[in-house]
């Protein structure tokens, strides 16, 4: 049986391009048929998750999406009752991120075993469940239904790796058809993402990935033996890894948004320029953008009012402080829980700490601090060099080099 | 909204059709255009898309080339390498180096796949490795870095239901670069039960075949790494004008010495500090247990074995040794490197291989060896005096009779055989 993953070759393009023949001419003449559109979409979930995946991968998410489905309905029925009880509310959040916590911290204490309930997605998944629940607590997801809910879920452009999309905003698009001009428009854009994903991927990440950093590693390791193991290799390949990871996944999300508006669903973007960040708060806000504010939104926001609530700290600064800790602490144990990214994300906390104290006493003493195009652009080159040795932290490779044989 | 849609996809439709157009064209059509400069590269280029590729190894083969199968050992040159002396000497053969670090005989093996009409009643030589026939076999991440699909897709064209192609369609199953194409994995199903491929199956092999056949006809001659072919010619400089036996003995022994003084192994001052240096102290013992005795590498072996047999090649096998120093370091077991080489030698001559180069008693020898595992100077010295007579000089021609019991896994796990 075939068997994907997602977007890997040409192949599965074509098959992609094939199936979406129908609908897209659907949409050009104002129609959009869910159920073709259903049939679509368990097509190529099945191409991702079934065949030779099904008993590892697609049982799992099955078994998930039922638990998930049980748990967003129920609570959304209590909700309706009028009733709004916070530990109802804690107790509902804890179990729909459980599945992902079991997998994330199965391999650390099973010797790397993977855990037998994990699936390709299982993540953004549960980033898009409990923000579905936080949102239904707060009131502001009024209608919730499993119509919506579950097409938003298995939404399977953008089901292995993002971008995050948010219920309301999905529901927006997917009850709703965009004007035959404005989906010509969406059709020229999502074509555009497409092609200049396969730049990325295709043709840049597999050369800074496939091509020059085995040889970069190679090298590295070959030169241990000095201060902390490191030589030039290190240092080159810390922007190798940088401009693979950036490349890949921008590539990656480049299709999947692309793809959506192929399907009329105008998914966010993850991506916006990241390397001109003038600064660590500013790389947030173009990197990884919707896992970024999906961080900023429900957690980030949430602690400081509840600590501010709670008077919990005198000084703003430190309740800031402390939550970026806590925001960046849990990105890091969510990438996986290794040493490298949980200091990868405090790494990031202090950086993100530091800036803010940065602009502080900038502003405070503005007359002093020359402001121009060259501080600008040593800005944007700081920031970027900041970055990317994040990025050799996050690689994993210094575990490579420091405490393997 | 046609003009519209027409000026979104038209270029899409366009490349498409020009990309499908030049693919679909038969292979002939485009013709691999072969330049003598570029066959000189790729002979000792090792690199992984000429092994893969086809054009550029039958074109040259077709003009003179030999095939030296092997792995890493090709990338030593010295002025005793094969490469080099054909080209100095201006030797009626010149060698076309097949391998690189991390090559196998199953590799080999789908190698020679799409230059049978190269090899049939040719000569070839074929280096054998101890240092492949460890417990598990072929490294898999190995395998793929040199898997060609042109190479499978023009295997399963021509494959007979013989015990040999059924046993590499199973060996290839277990590989993950079989997985890369469902339509030829489950055709490999088939083929490893014994079972016909089904028509659709044989329908897509075909185009597949033609349309990477014109991708190798396109691009195997772009961007050939020169390296090698500047190393050649440097080398080629040391060795004196007018051959002469004595002198290049006397040379590979100068050589020999002045290049491997930094260390207490004779091995190269250059590979010795190129990472060995500072694991030196952690190696001590460290090959204590290893055996090359039980290998799927046998059987594997056995496929190039019964490929040679079919197309009756008259192949030259080069059994080298290990560096005795190395090995007595390292705590490599002698008597098993003994019971290796009795066994390698019974495959082979139990099936009428007899034109071997045994140096695995040699590791003792100075500068024989290079480094750990591969030879150099007096090595590389020692085999172009098998080599040379061999392919310029009539040979009888060889009767191989194959036995497939060398693909039972009771083969594989033997350890002791009595001549």
């Amino acid at each position: 049986m075939l068997s994907f993953t997602p977007y890997e070759n040409p192949t599965y393009f074509v098959i992609l391009g094939i199936a979406l023949i129908p609908l897209v001419i659907g949409l050009l003449y104002g129609k959009r048929s869910h159920l073709y559109e259903t049939l679509v979409s368990l097509a190529f979930l099945l191409l991702t998750f079934g065949g030779p995946k099904w008993s590892t991968q697609g049982v799992a998410l099955v078994v998930y999406i039922i638990f998930e489905m049980l748990l967003t309905w129920g609570y959304s029925v209590y909700r309706k009752r009028g009733q709004n009880k916070g530990y109802i509310f804690y107790f509902a959040v804890i179990l729909a991120i459980l599945p992902l916590t079991i997998v994330k911290v199965t391999p650390a204490v099973d010797g790397g075993n993977n855990s037998l309930i994990g699936f390709l997605g299982i993540s953004y998944l549960t980033f898009r469940a409990v923000q579905t629940i936080m949102e239904i607590r707060d009131g502001t997801i009024k209608n919730f239904s499993l119509k919506i809910f579950i097409p938003f879920m298995l939404f399977f452009p953008t089901i292995s790796s993002g971008p995050i999309d948010r219920y309301r905003r999905f529901e927006g698009d997917f009850t709703t058809v965009p004007d035959q001009d404005k989906y010509l428009k969406m059709l020229g854009k999502g074509l555009h993402y497409i092609f200049l994903g396969f730049l990325y991927k295709f043709l840049l990440a597999y050369f800074f990935g496939t091509i020059l950093m085995p040889k970069l590693a190679h090298t590295a390791m070959i030169h241990r033996g000095g201060f902390l193991d490191l030589s030039w290799s290190v240092l080159g390949y810390m922007y190798c890894y940088s401009a693979d990871l950036f490349f890949d996944f921008a590539g990656y999300s480049l299709f999947a948004v692309g793809i959506s508006y192929f399907m009329g669903i105008e998914t966010p973007m993850n991506f916006n320029r990241p390397w001109q960040s003038k600064n660590i708060k500013d790389f947030w806000n173009r990197w990884h953008i919707t896992l970024s504010f999906w961080f900023r939104d429900f957690i980030f926001m949430r602690l400081v009012f509840w600590f501010m609530k709670h008077k919990t700290f005198k000084k703003p600064t430190t309740t800031s402080n402390v939550v970026y800790f806590i925001n960046m602490g849990i990105m890091g144990f969510w990438h996986g829980v290794t040493w490298f990214y949980i200091t990868y994300g405090l790494f990031h906390a202090a950086a993100l700490i530091i800036n803010d104290a940065w602009l502080r006493y900038k502003k405070k003493h503005q007359d002093s601090i020359p402001h121009n195009k060259f501080t600008e652009y040593f800005a944007i080159f700081f920031t970027a060099n900041v970055v990317c040795f994040s990025f050799l932290i996050f690689s994993g490779f210094l575990n490579t080099l420091w405490f393997t044989k | 909204m046609g003009k519209r849609l027409f000026q979104i996809f038209g270029p899409l439709i366009l490349a498409a059709a020009l990309v499908l157009g030049i693919f679909l064209l038969p292979g002939h059509l485009i013709g691999y255009t072969a330049n003598k400069k570029a066959q000189e590269q790729a002979a000792v280029s090792l690199s992984p898309s000429v092994l893969k590729g086809a054009g550029l190894k039958t074109a040259a083969l077709d003009d003179g080339y030999v095939p030296f199968f092997g792995s890493s050992e090709w990338s030593r040159f010295d002025p005793m390498h094969p490469s080099v002396m054909a080209k100095k000497y201006h030797r009626s053969y010149q060698p076309f180096l097949l391998g690189s670090r991390g090559t196998q005989s199953l590799t080999q093996f789908y190698v020679m796949q799409n230059i049978q009409p190269q090899l049939k009643n040719q000569k070839a030589v074929f280096v054998i490795s101890p240092q492949w026939f460890v417990k598990k076999g072929v490294d898999k991440a190995a395998f793929s870095a040199y898997y060609s699909q042109l190479q499978t897709t023009e295997w399963l064209n021509q494959y007979s239901n013989t015990k040999m192609d059924r046993y590499a369609a199973q060996r290839l199953m277990q590989m993950p670069s079989a997985k890369s194409d469902h339509i030829v994995y489950a055709a490999l199903e088939r083929v490893a039960k014994g079972q016909q491929m089904t028509p659709n199956q044989k329908r897509y092999l075909g185009l597949r075949q033609n349309f990477l056949k014109s991708e190798d006809n396109f691009f195997s001659g772009i961007n050939l790494p020169n390296g090698n072919l500047k190393k050649v010619d440097q080398q080629e400089k040391k060795l004196p004008a007018q051959y002469s036996f004595s002198k290049i003995n006397q040379l590979a022994t100068d050589l020999g010495k002045k290049e491997t003084d930094n260390n207490r192994f004779q091995i190269s001052n250059s590979f010795y500090n190129h990472g060995l240096k500072q694991e030196v102290k952690h190696l001590k013992g460290f090959q204590e247990n290893l055996s090359y005795l039980q290998s799927p590498e046998y059987s594997d072996f056995e496929l190039c074995l019964d490929q040679f047999a079919r197309l009756h090649t008259n192949v030259l096998f080069i059994i080298p040794p290990v560096n005795q120093k190395w090995a007595d370091y390292t705590g490599l077991s002698q008597s098993m490197l003994k019971q290796f080489d009795q066994k390698i030698r019974y495959q082979l001559q139990s099936q009428g291989f007899n034109n071997i180069v045994d140096l695995s008693d040699k590791g003792d020898v100075p500068y024989f060896m290079t480094d750990t595992i591969h030879l150099g100077w007096k090595g590389w010295l020692a085999v172009d005096q098998r080599v040379d007579p061999f392919l310029t000089k009539k040979q009888k021609t060889p009767t191989y009779h194959i036995n497939d019991d060398f693909y039972s896994n009771q083969w594989q796990q033997t350890t002791t055989v009595t001549n």
